[in-house]
Protein backbone atom coordinates (compact mmCIF):
# COMPACT_ATOMS: atom_id res chain seq x y z
CA UNK A 1 0.00 0.00 0.00
CA UNK A 2 2.82 2.37 0.96
CA UNK A 3 4.58 1.59 -2.31
CA UNK A 4 1.46 2.39 -4.31
CA UNK A 5 1.00 5.62 -2.37
CA UNK A 6 4.63 6.60 -3.02
CA UNK A 7 4.25 5.88 -6.74
CA UNK A 8 1.08 7.93 -6.82
CA UNK A 9 2.72 10.87 -5.07
CA UNK A 10 5.77 10.78 -7.35
CA UNK A 11 3.54 10.54 -10.45
CA UNK A 12 1.43 13.47 -9.27
CA UNK A 13 4.54 15.55 -8.58
CA UNK A 14 5.98 14.69 -11.99
CA UNK A 15 2.70 15.60 -13.69
CA UNK A 16 2.52 18.88 -11.77
CA UNK A 17 6.11 19.69 -12.68
CA UNK A 18 5.48 18.94 -16.36
CA UNK A 19 2.39 21.16 -16.31
CA UNK A 20 4.34 23.94 -14.58
CA UNK A 21 7.10 23.70 -17.19
CA UNK A 22 4.54 23.89 -20.00
CA UNK A 23 2.91 26.95 -18.46
CA UNK A 24 6.31 28.53 -17.78
CA UNK A 25 7.40 27.85 -21.36
CA UNK A 26 4.25 29.47 -22.66
CA UNK A 27 4.01 32.50 -20.43
CA UNK A 28 7.38 33.12 -18.82
CA UNK A 29 10.10 31.90 -21.16
CA UNK A 30 11.12 34.67 -23.49
CA UNK A 31 12.93 33.57 -26.60
CA UNK A 32 12.71 37.05 -28.06
CA UNK A 33 12.31 37.61 -31.76
CA UNK A 34 13.50 34.82 -34.00
CA UNK A 35 13.97 34.81 -37.76
CA UNK A 36 12.65 32.03 -39.94
CA UNK A 37 14.36 31.95 -43.32
CA UNK A 38 12.38 30.10 -45.95
CA UNK A 39 14.04 28.76 -49.10
CA UNK A 40 16.96 31.14 -48.47
CA UNK A 41 15.07 34.16 -49.84
CA UNK A 42 12.13 34.93 -47.55
CA UNK A 43 12.55 35.95 -43.96
CA UNK A 44 9.91 36.23 -41.25
CA UNK A 45 10.49 37.75 -37.85
CA UNK A 46 8.38 35.87 -35.30
CA UNK A 47 8.01 35.81 -31.53
CA UNK A 48 9.96 32.81 -30.23
CA UNK A 49 8.25 30.07 -28.24
CA UNK A 50 5.53 29.04 -30.66
CA UNK A 51 5.55 26.04 -32.97
CA UNK A 52 6.99 26.35 -36.43
CA UNK A 53 3.59 25.50 -37.94
CA UNK A 54 1.73 28.26 -36.10
CA UNK A 55 4.56 30.77 -36.56
CA UNK A 56 4.44 30.23 -40.31
CA UNK A 57 0.65 30.39 -40.51
CA UNK A 58 0.68 33.71 -38.60
CA UNK A 59 2.79 34.95 -41.51
CA UNK A 60 0.33 33.58 -44.07
CA UNK A 61 2.47 30.61 -44.95
CA UNK A 62 0.31 27.52 -44.64
CA UNK A 63 1.77 24.05 -44.38
CA UNK A 64 -0.78 21.26 -45.03
CA UNK A 65 -1.98 19.74 -41.75
CA UNK A 66 -4.92 17.39 -41.30
CA UNK A 67 -4.98 17.21 -37.49
CA UNK A 68 -4.72 20.91 -36.68
CA UNK A 69 -1.23 20.66 -35.20
CA UNK A 70 -1.76 17.85 -32.68
CA UNK A 71 1.07 15.75 -34.05
CA UNK A 72 -1.05 12.87 -35.24
CA UNK A 73 -1.41 13.28 -39.01
CA UNK A 74 2.24 13.85 -40.00
CA UNK A 75 1.25 15.95 -43.02
CA UNK A 76 3.07 19.08 -41.86
CA UNK A 77 6.59 17.87 -42.53
CA UNK A 78 9.10 20.50 -43.61
CA UNK A 79 12.81 20.34 -44.19
CA UNK A 80 14.67 22.19 -41.43
CA UNK A 81 18.21 23.08 -42.42
CA UNK A 82 19.21 24.81 -39.19
CA UNK A 83 18.01 25.66 -35.71
CA UNK A 84 15.44 22.99 -34.79
CA UNK A 85 17.48 20.95 -32.34
CA UNK A 86 17.16 17.18 -32.03
CA UNK A 87 14.13 15.20 -33.21
CA UNK A 88 11.53 15.08 -30.43
CA UNK A 89 9.97 11.88 -29.09
CA UNK A 90 6.61 13.12 -30.41
CA UNK A 91 8.05 13.23 -33.93
CA UNK A 92 9.89 9.92 -33.89
CA UNK A 93 6.94 7.71 -34.89
CA UNK A 94 6.34 9.76 -38.01
CA UNK A 95 9.84 10.11 -39.45
CA UNK A 96 11.68 7.29 -41.15
CA UNK A 97 15.47 7.07 -41.30
CA UNK A 98 15.73 8.73 -44.72
CA UNK A 99 13.54 11.65 -43.62
CA UNK A 100 15.59 12.19 -40.46
CA UNK A 101 18.76 12.08 -42.53
CA UNK A 102 17.21 14.67 -44.85
CA UNK A 103 16.29 17.03 -42.00
CA UNK A 104 12.52 16.52 -42.24
CA UNK A 105 10.58 17.55 -39.14
CA UNK A 106 6.97 17.85 -38.03
CA UNK A 107 6.43 21.60 -38.08
CA UNK A 108 3.66 21.32 -35.48
CA UNK A 109 6.13 19.86 -32.97
CA UNK A 110 9.22 21.97 -33.64
CA UNK A 111 9.38 24.99 -31.32
CA UNK A 112 10.87 28.24 -32.57
CA UNK A 113 13.48 29.02 -29.93
CA UNK A 114 16.21 30.42 -32.17
CA UNK A 115 16.65 31.41 -35.79
CA UNK A 116 15.57 28.71 -38.20
CA UNK A 117 16.28 27.95 -41.84
CA UNK A 118 13.72 25.81 -43.62
CA UNK A 119 12.91 24.63 -47.14
CA UNK A 120 9.40 24.12 -48.49
CA UNK A 121 7.86 23.59 -51.94
CA UNK A 122 7.38 26.96 -53.69
CA UNK A 123 3.68 26.22 -54.32
CA UNK A 124 2.99 26.67 -50.60
CA UNK A 125 3.60 30.41 -50.93
CA UNK A 126 0.24 30.63 -52.75
CA UNK A 127 -1.77 28.85 -50.06
CA UNK A 128 -4.35 31.02 -48.25
CA UNK A 129 -7.12 30.44 -45.70
CA UNK A 130 -10.61 31.01 -47.11
CA UNK A 131 -13.94 31.75 -45.47
CA UNK A 132 -16.82 30.54 -47.63
CA UNK A 133 -20.50 29.65 -47.56
CA UNK A 134 -21.92 26.34 -48.66
CA UNK A 135 -24.55 27.43 -51.17
CA UNK A 136 -25.53 24.15 -52.80
CA UNK A 137 -25.39 20.46 -51.96
CA UNK A 138 -26.30 18.10 -54.77
CA UNK A 139 -26.61 14.32 -54.55
CA UNK A 140 -24.72 12.74 -57.44
CA UNK A 141 -24.97 9.09 -56.42
CA UNK A 142 -25.95 7.12 -53.32
CA UNK A 143 -22.69 8.10 -51.58
CA UNK A 144 -21.24 10.96 -53.63
CA UNK A 145 -22.32 14.60 -53.32
CA UNK A 146 -21.30 17.86 -54.93
CA UNK A 147 -20.74 20.80 -52.58
CA UNK A 148 -20.62 24.33 -53.98
CA UNK A 149 -18.83 26.90 -51.81
CA UNK A 150 -19.13 30.62 -52.51
CA UNK A 151 -16.03 32.48 -51.35
CA UNK A 152 -16.40 35.34 -48.88
CA UNK A 153 -12.91 36.22 -47.70
CA UNK A 154 -10.89 36.38 -49.86
CA UNK A 155 -13.57 36.69 -52.50
CA UNK A 156 -11.63 34.85 -55.18
CA UNK A 157 -9.21 31.94 -55.45
CA UNK A 158 -6.46 31.42 -57.98
CA UNK A 159 -5.51 27.82 -58.62
CA UNK A 160 -4.18 25.49 -61.25
CA UNK A 161 -6.87 23.09 -62.52
CA UNK A 162 -6.14 19.72 -60.91
CA UNK A 163 -5.20 21.15 -57.51
CA UNK A 164 -6.94 20.45 -54.19
CA UNK A 165 -7.91 22.30 -51.03
CA UNK A 166 -7.96 21.26 -47.35
CA UNK A 167 -11.48 21.51 -45.99
CA UNK A 168 -11.94 22.11 -42.26
CA UNK A 169 -14.43 19.92 -40.43
CA UNK A 170 -15.05 21.66 -37.09
CA UNK A 171 -15.27 19.68 -33.86
CA UNK A 172 -18.59 17.80 -33.60
CA UNK A 173 -20.02 14.83 -31.69
CA UNK A 174 -16.82 14.39 -29.69
CA UNK A 175 -14.67 14.41 -32.82
CA UNK A 176 -11.85 16.92 -32.96
CA UNK A 177 -11.40 19.53 -35.69
CA UNK A 178 -9.70 18.03 -38.74
CA UNK A 179 -8.70 19.08 -42.26
CA UNK A 180 -9.13 16.79 -45.25
CA UNK A 181 -8.03 17.15 -48.88
CA UNK A 182 -10.56 17.41 -51.73
CA UNK A 183 -9.87 18.23 -55.36
CA UNK A 184 -11.58 21.22 -56.92
CA UNK A 185 -14.04 20.09 -59.59
CA UNK A 186 -15.51 23.40 -60.74
CA UNK A 187 -14.86 25.65 -63.71
CA UNK A 188 -11.74 27.75 -62.99
CA UNK A 189 -13.39 30.57 -64.95
CA UNK A 190 -15.49 31.12 -61.82
CA UNK A 191 -12.88 32.20 -59.25
CA UNK A 192 -15.50 33.31 -56.72
CA UNK A 193 -16.65 29.76 -55.96
CA UNK A 194 -15.38 26.21 -55.88
CA UNK A 195 -17.14 22.88 -56.14
CA UNK A 196 -16.03 19.68 -54.45
CA UNK A 197 -17.09 16.11 -55.21
CA UNK A 198 -17.03 14.18 -51.96
CA UNK A 199 -17.67 10.51 -51.38
CA UNK A 200 -18.93 9.41 -47.99
CA UNK A 201 -16.32 7.34 -46.16
CA UNK A 202 -18.09 5.27 -43.49
CA UNK A 203 -16.67 6.45 -40.18
CA UNK A 204 -14.74 9.27 -41.84
CA UNK A 205 -14.65 12.37 -39.64
CA UNK A 206 -14.77 14.96 -42.40
CA UNK A 207 -17.05 13.20 -44.90
CA UNK A 208 -19.54 12.35 -42.13
CA UNK A 209 -19.56 16.03 -41.18
CA UNK A 210 -20.12 17.01 -44.83
CA UNK A 211 -22.98 14.53 -45.30
CA UNK A 212 -24.72 14.78 -41.93
CA UNK A 213 -23.89 18.16 -40.43
CA UNK A 214 -23.14 20.59 -43.24
CA UNK A 215 -26.17 22.35 -44.72
CA UNK A 216 -26.73 24.93 -47.40
CA UNK A 217 -25.99 28.49 -46.16
CA UNK A 218 -23.58 27.18 -43.49
CA UNK A 219 -20.16 28.86 -43.19
CA UNK A 220 -17.18 26.76 -44.30
CA UNK A 221 -13.43 27.21 -43.91
CA UNK A 222 -10.68 25.77 -46.06
CA UNK A 223 -7.16 26.53 -47.15
CA UNK A 224 -5.31 25.94 -50.38
CA UNK A 225 -4.64 25.41 -53.19
CA UNK A 226 -2.23 22.47 -53.04
CA UNK A 227 -0.92 19.82 -55.39
CA UNK A 228 1.03 19.30 -58.55
CA UNK A 229 -1.52 17.38 -60.64
CA UNK A 230 -2.16 19.52 -63.71
CA UNK A 231 -2.43 19.63 -67.49
CA UNK A 232 0.89 19.68 -69.32
CA UNK A 233 1.66 22.39 -71.84
CA UNK A 234 2.16 19.98 -74.73
CA UNK A 235 -0.15 19.01 -77.61
CA UNK A 236 0.17 15.30 -76.92
CA UNK A 237 -3.05 13.28 -77.10
CA UNK A 238 -4.43 12.51 -73.67
CA UNK A 239 -5.81 9.43 -71.97
CA UNK A 240 -7.72 10.27 -68.78
CA UNK A 241 -8.76 7.59 -66.32
CA UNK A 242 -10.76 8.08 -63.11
CA UNK A 243 -13.23 6.41 -60.79
CA UNK A 244 -15.61 7.68 -58.10
CA UNK A 245 -14.72 11.09 -56.70
CA UNK A 246 -11.57 10.96 -58.85
CA UNK A 247 -13.89 12.63 -61.36
CA UNK A 248 -13.31 15.99 -59.60
CA UNK A 249 -9.88 17.15 -60.84
CA UNK A 250 -10.48 15.66 -64.30
CA UNK A 251 -13.72 17.66 -64.65
CA UNK A 252 -11.87 20.81 -63.58
CA UNK A 253 -9.17 20.15 -66.20
CA UNK A 254 -11.85 19.63 -68.88
CA UNK A 255 -13.40 23.01 -68.01
CA UNK A 256 -9.93 24.52 -68.29
CA UNK A 257 -9.38 22.90 -71.71
CA UNK A 258 -12.71 24.26 -72.91
CA UNK A 259 -11.92 27.76 -71.62
CA UNK A 260 -8.64 27.74 -73.52
CA UNK A 261 -10.16 26.37 -76.72
CA UNK A 262 -7.87 23.37 -76.38
CA UNK A 263 -7.91 21.07 -79.44
CA UNK A 264 -5.92 18.18 -77.99
CA UNK A 265 -7.19 14.66 -78.59
CA UNK A 266 -8.53 13.36 -75.29
CA UNK A 267 -10.32 10.17 -74.32
CA UNK A 268 -11.67 9.85 -70.78
CA UNK A 269 -12.41 6.45 -69.22
CA UNK A 270 -14.56 6.71 -66.11
CA UNK A 271 -15.25 3.56 -64.12
CA UNK A 272 -18.19 2.70 -61.87
CA UNK A 273 -19.34 -0.49 -60.26
CA UNK A 274 -23.01 -0.09 -61.24
CA UNK A 275 -24.98 2.07 -63.63
CA UNK A 276 -26.45 4.08 -60.76
CA UNK A 277 -22.91 4.98 -59.62
CA UNK A 278 -22.26 6.97 -62.79
CA UNK A 279 -22.68 10.74 -62.56
CA UNK A 280 -22.07 13.94 -64.54
CA UNK A 281 -23.03 12.05 -67.71
CA UNK A 282 -24.83 15.06 -69.20
CA UNK A 283 -21.92 17.34 -68.35
CA UNK A 284 -19.47 14.95 -70.02
CA UNK A 285 -21.68 14.70 -73.14
CA UNK A 286 -21.64 18.50 -73.24
CA UNK A 287 -17.83 18.47 -73.10
CA UNK A 288 -17.92 16.09 -76.08
CA UNK A 289 -19.80 18.79 -77.99
CA UNK A 290 -17.74 21.72 -76.72
CA UNK A 291 -14.25 20.24 -76.98
CA UNK A 292 -13.06 19.55 -80.50
CA UNK A 293 -11.56 16.11 -79.95
CA UNK A 294 -12.88 14.77 -76.67
CA UNK A 295 -14.50 11.37 -76.10
CA UNK A 296 -16.07 10.19 -72.85
CA UNK A 297 -16.17 6.46 -72.16
CA UNK A 298 -18.15 5.48 -69.06
CA UNK A 299 -17.44 1.90 -68.00
CA UNK A 300 -19.69 -0.12 -65.69
CA UNK A 301 -18.20 -3.17 -64.01
CA UNK A 302 -21.44 -4.96 -63.24
CA UNK A 303 -24.61 -3.35 -64.65
CA UNK A 304 -27.38 -4.06 -62.18
CA UNK A 305 -30.38 -6.14 -63.19
CA UNK A 306 -32.99 -4.01 -64.88
CA UNK A 307 -30.65 -1.15 -65.67
CA UNK A 308 -30.54 0.02 -69.25
CA UNK A 309 -26.88 -0.08 -70.24
CA UNK A 310 -25.30 -0.66 -73.61
CA UNK A 311 -21.93 0.96 -72.96
CA UNK A 312 -18.61 -0.53 -71.97
CA UNK A 313 -18.60 -3.15 -69.23
CA UNK A 314 -15.94 -4.69 -67.00
CA UNK A 315 -13.10 -2.93 -65.22
CA UNK A 316 -12.16 0.53 -66.47
CA UNK A 317 -8.63 -0.73 -67.18
CA UNK A 318 -10.03 -3.57 -69.28
CA UNK A 319 -11.99 -1.07 -71.38
CA UNK A 320 -8.83 1.02 -71.71
CA UNK A 321 -6.90 -2.00 -72.95
CA UNK A 322 -9.66 -2.95 -75.39
CA UNK A 323 -9.85 0.55 -76.87
CA UNK A 324 -6.19 1.31 -77.54
CA UNK A 325 -3.31 -0.53 -79.11
CA UNK A 326 -0.58 2.10 -78.85
CA UNK A 327 -0.23 4.82 -76.20
CA UNK A 328 3.41 5.65 -76.85
CA UNK A 329 2.62 9.19 -78.05
CA UNK A 330 -0.04 9.90 -75.42
CA UNK A 331 0.06 11.42 -71.96
CA UNK A 332 -1.87 9.74 -69.14
CA UNK A 333 -3.89 11.58 -66.49
CA UNK A 334 -5.13 9.35 -63.69
CA UNK A 335 -7.15 10.07 -60.58
CA UNK A 336 -8.61 7.58 -58.17
CA UNK A 337 -7.73 4.91 -55.67
CA UNK A 338 -4.17 3.60 -55.37
CA UNK A 339 -5.45 0.33 -56.86
CA UNK A 340 -6.88 2.09 -59.90
CA UNK A 341 -3.73 4.17 -60.39
CA UNK A 342 -1.49 1.09 -60.18
CA UNK A 343 -3.66 -0.92 -62.59
CA UNK A 344 -3.98 1.95 -65.08
CA UNK A 345 -0.24 2.62 -64.98
CA UNK A 346 0.42 -1.02 -65.73
CA UNK A 347 -1.90 -0.98 -68.75
CA UNK A 348 -0.57 2.32 -70.07
CA UNK A 349 3.07 1.27 -69.84
CA UNK A 350 2.15 -2.01 -71.54
CA UNK A 351 0.65 0.10 -74.33
CA UNK A 352 3.96 1.91 -74.69
CA UNK A 353 3.40 5.04 -72.61
CA UNK A 354 6.62 6.21 -70.92
CA UNK A 355 6.32 6.37 -67.11
CA UNK A 356 7.27 10.04 -67.09
CA UNK A 357 4.24 10.83 -69.27
CA UNK A 358 1.83 9.39 -66.71
CA UNK A 359 0.52 12.07 -64.35
CA UNK A 360 -1.64 11.03 -61.45
CA UNK A 361 -3.39 12.26 -58.37
CA UNK A 362 -3.29 9.25 -56.08
CA UNK A 363 -5.76 9.29 -53.21
CA UNK A 364 -3.10 8.17 -50.77
CA UNK B 1 1.15 -1.75 -12.39
CA UNK B 2 2.08 1.80 -13.30
CA UNK B 3 2.09 2.46 -17.02
CA UNK B 4 5.12 3.98 -18.74
CA UNK B 5 4.82 7.49 -20.21
CA UNK B 6 5.00 5.91 -23.70
CA UNK B 7 2.07 3.62 -22.90
CA UNK B 8 0.12 6.54 -21.43
CA UNK B 9 0.71 8.56 -24.60
CA UNK B 10 -0.38 5.62 -26.72
CA UNK B 11 -3.59 5.26 -24.68
CA UNK B 12 -4.26 8.97 -25.10
CA UNK B 13 -3.74 8.82 -28.87
CA UNK B 14 -5.97 5.74 -29.14
CA UNK B 15 -8.74 7.41 -27.13
CA UNK B 16 -8.51 10.66 -29.08
CA UNK B 17 -10.78 11.15 -32.08
CA UNK B 18 -8.11 13.16 -33.87
CA UNK B 19 -7.24 10.35 -36.27
CA UNK B 20 -10.46 8.38 -36.67
CA UNK B 21 -14.03 9.28 -35.74
CA UNK B 22 -14.72 8.18 -32.17
CA UNK B 23 -11.14 7.07 -31.59
CA UNK B 24 -9.69 3.57 -31.71
CA UNK B 25 -11.07 2.53 -28.33
CA UNK B 26 -14.72 3.56 -28.71
CA UNK B 27 -16.55 3.13 -25.41
CA UNK B 28 -14.12 0.47 -24.19
CA UNK B 29 -12.64 1.56 -20.85
CA UNK B 30 -10.18 -1.33 -20.58
CA UNK B 31 -6.47 -0.59 -20.93
CA UNK B 32 -5.05 -1.38 -24.37
CA UNK B 33 -2.94 -4.24 -23.05
CA UNK B 34 -6.04 -5.88 -21.59
CA UNK B 35 -7.97 -5.53 -24.86
CA UNK B 36 -5.10 -7.12 -26.78
CA UNK B 37 -4.78 -9.92 -24.25
CA UNK B 38 -8.50 -10.69 -24.25
CA UNK B 39 -8.69 -10.81 -28.05
CA UNK B 40 -5.61 -13.04 -28.25
CA UNK B 41 -7.24 -15.40 -25.78
CA UNK B 42 -10.48 -15.40 -27.77
CA UNK B 43 -8.57 -16.23 -30.94
CA UNK B 44 -6.75 -18.99 -29.10
CA UNK B 45 -10.07 -20.55 -28.10
CA UNK B 46 -11.04 -20.44 -31.78
CA UNK B 47 -7.80 -22.18 -32.74
CA UNK B 48 -6.32 -19.14 -34.47
CA UNK B 49 -3.70 -16.45 -33.90
CA UNK B 50 -3.61 -12.79 -34.85
CA UNK B 51 -0.84 -13.67 -37.32
CA UNK B 52 -2.78 -16.23 -39.29
CA UNK B 53 -5.93 -14.10 -39.26
CA UNK B 54 -3.88 -11.14 -40.52
CA UNK B 55 -2.28 -13.29 -43.23
CA UNK B 56 -5.76 -14.29 -44.45
CA UNK B 57 -6.94 -10.67 -44.36
CA UNK B 58 -3.87 -9.52 -46.28
CA UNK B 59 -4.45 -12.09 -48.99
CA UNK B 60 -8.12 -11.06 -49.30
CA UNK B 61 -7.12 -7.38 -49.33
CA UNK B 62 -4.72 -8.02 -52.20
CA UNK B 63 -7.36 -9.83 -54.23
CA UNK B 64 -10.02 -7.22 -53.45
CA UNK B 65 -7.74 -4.39 -54.54
CA UNK B 66 -7.50 -6.00 -57.98
CA UNK B 67 -11.26 -5.52 -58.37
CA UNK B 68 -10.84 -1.73 -58.51
CA UNK B 69 -13.75 -1.21 -56.10
CA UNK B 70 -15.90 -3.93 -57.68
CA UNK B 71 -16.63 -7.16 -55.78
CA UNK B 72 -14.28 -10.08 -56.45
CA UNK B 73 -14.74 -13.74 -55.66
CA UNK B 74 -12.21 -15.07 -53.15
CA UNK B 75 -12.28 -18.85 -53.21
CA UNK B 76 -15.62 -20.66 -53.18
CA UNK B 77 -17.33 -19.01 -50.22
CA UNK B 78 -16.29 -15.40 -50.06
CA UNK B 79 -16.81 -12.16 -51.93
CA UNK B 80 -14.69 -9.11 -51.17
CA UNK B 81 -14.83 -5.49 -52.22
CA UNK B 82 -12.30 -2.80 -51.47
CA UNK B 83 -13.49 0.79 -51.31
CA UNK B 84 -10.66 3.29 -51.27
CA UNK B 85 -10.71 6.89 -50.11
CA UNK B 86 -8.39 9.85 -50.46
CA UNK B 87 -5.69 10.15 -47.82
CA UNK B 88 -3.80 7.91 -45.45
CA UNK B 89 -3.46 7.44 -41.72
CA UNK B 90 -0.38 6.88 -39.58
CA UNK B 91 -0.25 4.04 -37.08
CA UNK B 92 -0.87 5.35 -33.55
CA UNK B 93 1.97 3.16 -32.27
CA UNK B 94 5.37 4.86 -32.20
CA UNK B 95 6.84 3.84 -35.54
CA UNK B 96 6.91 5.26 -39.06
CA UNK B 97 4.34 4.16 -41.62
CA UNK B 98 1.15 5.38 -43.24
CA UNK B 99 -1.79 3.28 -44.38
CA UNK B 100 -4.20 4.23 -47.20
CA UNK B 101 -7.75 5.03 -46.18
CA UNK B 102 -10.64 2.93 -47.35
CA UNK B 103 -11.87 -0.49 -46.40
CA UNK B 104 -12.34 -4.07 -47.45
CA UNK B 105 -15.78 -5.61 -47.00
CA UNK B 106 -15.72 -9.41 -47.03
CA UNK B 107 -19.07 -11.18 -47.32
CA UNK B 108 -20.11 -14.80 -47.31
CA UNK B 109 -22.84 -14.99 -49.97
CA UNK B 110 -24.22 -18.20 -48.39
CA UNK B 111 -24.98 -16.61 -45.01
CA UNK B 112 -24.84 -12.89 -45.77
CA UNK B 113 -22.42 -12.44 -42.85
CA UNK B 114 -19.73 -9.85 -43.45
CA UNK B 115 -16.77 -8.19 -41.79
CA UNK B 116 -14.84 -5.11 -42.82
CA UNK B 117 -11.44 -3.64 -42.15
CA UNK B 118 -9.17 -0.82 -43.25
CA UNK B 119 -5.50 -1.12 -44.18
CA UNK B 120 -4.68 0.46 -40.83
CA UNK B 121 -6.92 -2.02 -38.98
CA UNK B 122 -5.11 -4.85 -40.74
CA UNK B 123 -1.76 -3.42 -39.73
CA UNK B 124 -2.94 -2.98 -36.12
CA UNK B 125 -3.89 -6.67 -35.97
CA UNK B 126 -0.82 -7.87 -37.86
CA UNK B 127 1.81 -5.83 -36.03
CA UNK B 128 0.22 -5.12 -32.66
CA UNK B 129 -2.48 -7.77 -32.15
CA UNK B 130 -4.93 -4.89 -31.63
CA UNK B 131 -8.51 -5.39 -32.83
CA UNK B 132 -9.59 -1.95 -31.43
CA UNK B 133 -11.93 -1.24 -28.56
CA UNK B 134 -15.57 -2.20 -28.21
CA UNK B 135 -17.84 0.38 -29.77
CA UNK B 136 -15.17 1.77 -32.06
CA UNK B 137 -16.19 1.94 -35.71
CA UNK B 138 -13.48 -0.38 -36.93
CA UNK B 139 -13.46 -2.92 -34.13
CA UNK B 140 -13.19 -6.39 -35.66
CA UNK B 141 -14.61 -9.08 -33.40
CA UNK B 142 -12.20 -12.02 -33.59
CA UNK B 143 -15.10 -14.49 -33.50
CA UNK B 144 -16.86 -12.78 -36.44
CA UNK B 145 -13.63 -12.53 -38.42
CA UNK B 146 -12.84 -16.21 -38.00
CA UNK B 147 -16.42 -17.22 -38.85
CA UNK B 148 -16.47 -15.21 -42.08
CA UNK B 149 -12.90 -15.51 -43.31
CA UNK B 150 -12.07 -19.19 -42.70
Amino acid sequence: MDTLLAIGVVSALAAALAAALTVAERFIADYGACTITVNDDRRFEVAGGGTLLESLSRNNLFIPSACGGRGTCAYCKVKVLEGAGPVLPTEEPYLDAAEREDGMRLSCQVKVRRDLRIRIPDELFNVRPFAASCVRIRELTRDIREFRLDLNDPAEIEYVPGQYIQLQAPAYDGNEEVYRAYSISSDPAEPDAIELVIRLVPGGICTTWCFEHLHEKDPVSFNGPYGEFRLSETDAPMILVAGGSGMAPIKCILHHMQNRGCRRDAIYFFGANRVDELFYLDRMRQFEKDLAHFTFVPVVARPEAGASWNGETGLVTEALERSLTDASKHEGYLCGSPGLIAAAREVLTKLGMPEEKIYYDAFA
Amino acid sequence: MKESPERQKLEAVLRSSGMVAGGFLGRDRRPVAEIIEADAAELGRLGRTASDLAARMRDITKQARGGLETPVRVGANLEARMIEAKGSLPCPWPHAGRYPKGMVIATRPDTGASVRWSELSLHLIEAHGFFQGRGSRYRLEPRDAVAVLF
